[in-house]
């Protein structure tokens, strides 16, 4: 009996392995051309869109289904993941065959995802609907892994500093243009306001210390060949690190209580009006005052400043959507893609998200609106918009906390910026070293 | 699938086109099933816990084992290929300094302050569940049940917002009483007053089932054994002590064994605090580790390395201690 048991025990990893086997991506997956109009009645499309990005975006998907339904005849099911939960979940699905057949996904792990074959080649759907020269270049090129593009540039991202418009003039400063402005700028409205928060360094957020790092000249790794290497503890990677947590531990512009803040801590305490100002990206503004309506009108944002002039540069994020190789019906999938990565759509999500799109002609109309919460992120990401290296493995040092655990080590006293740098060093070259 | 009806239909009915395919037809049902019943019907029987733990229980087990002996990442699961490592998994464990110095003392520690606590703190609450009238014994009680109804992540929430640096109730308090300053004090960046918070966290989760089991063994001891202590000159904490305690061993065996394995292998309680999934690598423990390695790093089979270390850990201290009280109980 228990060698019945086993054998069947064995049997059925056998069958299982063989069906992950078949997995293996491959690239005609598209019956028909990327430019067809495909019918699929009685068919249902599921999709995973990030909760957030748009504050309200249940009737923005009714409107999308409501089309879709006209093209396609299919019915489409949106399932909204929280970002904080989002990269978890997609690992856990593709292990458990579970994907759906179109997600939305963070520039930075589609590099990842497309590696371990759980995405599909969109590079002659693009090919043939004639799309690909109007994409925005960082979002293709962050999408691309050995020549193929794997995810559809949707919208784009960025960040900058948003400040309290109505605290900046009660202190009598203007927005600053360097990093010794930053700091006297800072001083200034903390003598005026020391009950609030001048500017928060949270301990959690990698986002924030980016800028510094390359605005002094430094990189968080560079590639040589097929390798990575680690720069972050270099001269000018540690006096950006410096600068940066010294906001905290020298000025004490911040509170220790943001040692252990991500981004969503330091917006909560922005919409409850602590803070004066604060790295936060182009998309929050929205929310906030959606939080808080009494900020409306307050405020007012510019770009991270250059060390001695010009802008630092910051991490061009955003979404990509991608194909699953689970779909059932990828021109279904694709059909559903092309809807919303282009258009009228596109522009209705960029207008109600804060995010600029993932195209070149929309991105433009967007720019030439002279928003004040928009044209600083625009020129942020115009003058300085920079890519984390893209690599999968730098997935997995992100999976690690690498730079946090730097960040909270230094603004919580354990560790002076050269030990934590050279210790967060060492942890990416060993992730480096081993490889995907 | 089909062993309920499997059972009452070979028994009543008897038309052999009723049976269902499969290990189960090849008993003689029409006739004579007094003695093949013997043979089939423990098996029958047992096949719905077999097939309950086999799925839930022994693959899971058998998995987790292979994992940690292979180099596996989310490119092994989509291709599933597989690249066997032998211990190379645990070695990197067991000479990575995290280990010996955060991970297992983080772990260890906690479960011993925790499990202790627990069990006294239930005890105790116990004692007086065992001493008040019934009205007093059932409000008390619903009380301590809200405890331990309330889901880990919600209570754990509730803590984190308690000690919070900024709008938490007890950095409010203790600031306007002058014993803290709120303006240099975060609790969760430091070893100790993070595990101290997740232990007043753990504690009040876990107490009230000690109470409740251990007011339930109380509840039992007949009340002639007390009165005969007592006659024979022994105070309250004698009559506990050597009265009590002994009676009740095999409760506080189950209520111990239970709480150690809960204590050791925390994980929601300690992952969800500011810094506890992996941004603060001092308050790491084997559970979020495991975790972090894992799904975060895509490093299966190191995670699973972690995990298998974790539950040998328990299994070696639980057996320690069953071995402890068994010996007791043979003297």
């Amino acid at each position: 009996m228990r060698v019945r048991r086993l054998a069947v025990g064995l049997a059925a990893i056998g069958l299982l392995a063989a069906a992950c086997g078949d997995n293996s991506s491959e690239n005609n997956n598209f019956a028909n051309s990327g430019d067809d109009k495909i019918s699929a009645k009685g068919e249902t499309l599921s999709v995973w869109i990030m909760e957030g990005t748009n504050p309200d975006a249940k009737p923005f998907f009714k409107d999308v289904a409501a089309a879709f339904k006209e093209e396609t005849g299919a019915t489409l099911k949106v399932q909204y993941v929280p970002w904080a939960d989002a990269h978890d979940k997609f690992v856990k699905s593709i292990a458990g065959d579970t994907t759906p057949d179109v997600a939305e996904v963070g520039t930075t792990w589609t590099p990842e995802f497309a590696d371990v074959g759980a995405l599909l080649d969109l590079s002659r759907q693009v090919e043939d609907a004639q799309l690909g020269g109007d994409l925005v270049d960082g979002l293709v090129e962050a999408g691309t892994v050995d020549g193929s593009l794997y995810g559809m540039p949707w919208y784009a991202g960025v960040r900058s500093v948003i400040y309290r418009t109505d605290v900046f003039e009660k202190a009598g400063v203007e927005p600053p243009t360097t990093w010794d402005e930053f700091v006297t700028v800072g001083e200034k409205i903390k003598a005026e306001n020391p009950d609030m928060i001048t500017f928060p360094v949270p301990g959690d957020s990698e986002y924030g210390v980016y800028p510094f790092v390359w605005g002094a000249g430094g990189d968080i790794a560079t590639q040589d060949g097929d390798s990575w290497k680690a720069t972050i503890d270099s001269a000018e990677a540690q006096e950006g690190i410096s600068f940066y947590t010294d906001l905290a531990l020298e000025h004490g512009f911040s509170t220790p209580a943001a040692t252990t803040w991500d981004e969503a801590d330091t917006s909560d305490a922005f919409s409850r009006g602590e803070v004066a100002m604060t790295i936060a990206g182009n998309w929050t503004p929205g929310a906030l005052i959606e939080a808080n309506p009494e900020l409306e009108g307050k405020i007012g944002a510019f770009p991270i400043p250059g060390k001695d002039s010009g802008v630092s540069p910051s991490f061009l994020g955003g979404s990509h959507l991608s194909v699953f190789q689970t779909a059932e019906n990828p021109d279904l999938a694709w059909a559903f893609v092309r809807l919303m990565s282009q258009g009228d759509f596109a522009a209705q999500w960029g207008d109600e998200s804060g995010f600029f799109p993932g195209s070149k002609s929309l991105l433009e109309k967007a720019q030439a609106e002279d928003d004040p919460l928009v044209a600083p992120f625009a020129e942020q990401i115009v003058e300085g918009g920079k890519s984390v290296p893209v690599t999968p493995l730098y997935g997995q040092v992100q999976g690690k906390k690498t730079v946090s655990a730097m960040l909270q080590s230094i603004l919580s006293g354990d560790a002076t910026v050269a030990e934590a740098s050279e210790q967060a060093a060492t942890e990416m070259d060993d992730v480096f070293a081993q490889g995907g | 699938m089909s062993a309920e009806p499997t059972l009452t239909e070979t028994a009543r009915v008897g038309d052999p086109s009723d049976l269902p395919p499969g290990g189960s037809g090849r008993t003689p049902a029409r006739r004579g099933i007094r003695i093949p019943r013997k043979l089939w019907l423990p098996w029958l029987l047992l096949t719905p816990a077999l097939g309950v733990l086999g799925v839930l229980l022994l693959y899971p087990l058998y998995r987790v084992g292979a994992l940690s002996l292979q180099e596996y990442r989310l490119r092994n699961i989509v291709t599933g290929e597989v690249e066997w490592l032998g211990i190379d998994n645990y070695r990197e464990v067991l000479t990575d300094p995290l280990l010996w110095k955060v991970a297992f003392p983080n772990t260890a520690v906690f479960a011993v302050v925790n499990v202790a606590l627990t069990v006294v703190v239930g005890t105790l609450i116990a004692l007086l569940l065992a001493r008040v009238g019934p009205w007093t014994r059932g409000l008390l009680t619903s009380a301590i049940m809200a405890a331990w109804a309330v889901p880990a992540v919600t209570g754990t929430y509730v803590w984190v917002f308690l000690f919070d640096s900024r709008a938490g109730l007890v950095m409010h308090v203790l600031g306007d009483l002058g014993l803290v300053d709120p303006d240099t004090t975060n609790w969760f960046t430091e070893r100790l007053p993070f595990y101290g918070i997740a232990t007043l966290n753990v504690v009040h989760h876990g107490f009230p089932f000690v109470a409740i089991t251990v007011l339930a063994g109380l509840m039992t001891l007949s009340r002639e054994v007390m009165e005969a202590a007592i006659i024979d000159g022994a105070n309250a904490w004698q009559r506990f002590w050597y009265v009590t305690v002994p009676l009740l061993k095999p409760v506080f065996a189950v209520v111990t064994i239970l709480s150690t394995i809960w204590d050791f292998k925390v994980f929601t309680q300690i992952y969800l605090m500011p810094g506890g999934d992996g941004a603060n690598r001092d308050v790491l423990n084997l559970g979020t580790w495991s975790y972090i390695t894992a799904i975060s790093q895509n490093n299966f089979g190191l995670g699973a390395a972690i995990a298998v270390l974790l539950t040998l850990l328990l299994l070696a201290i639980t057996g320690v201690y069953l071995r402890v009280l068994f010996r007791q109980e043979e003297l």
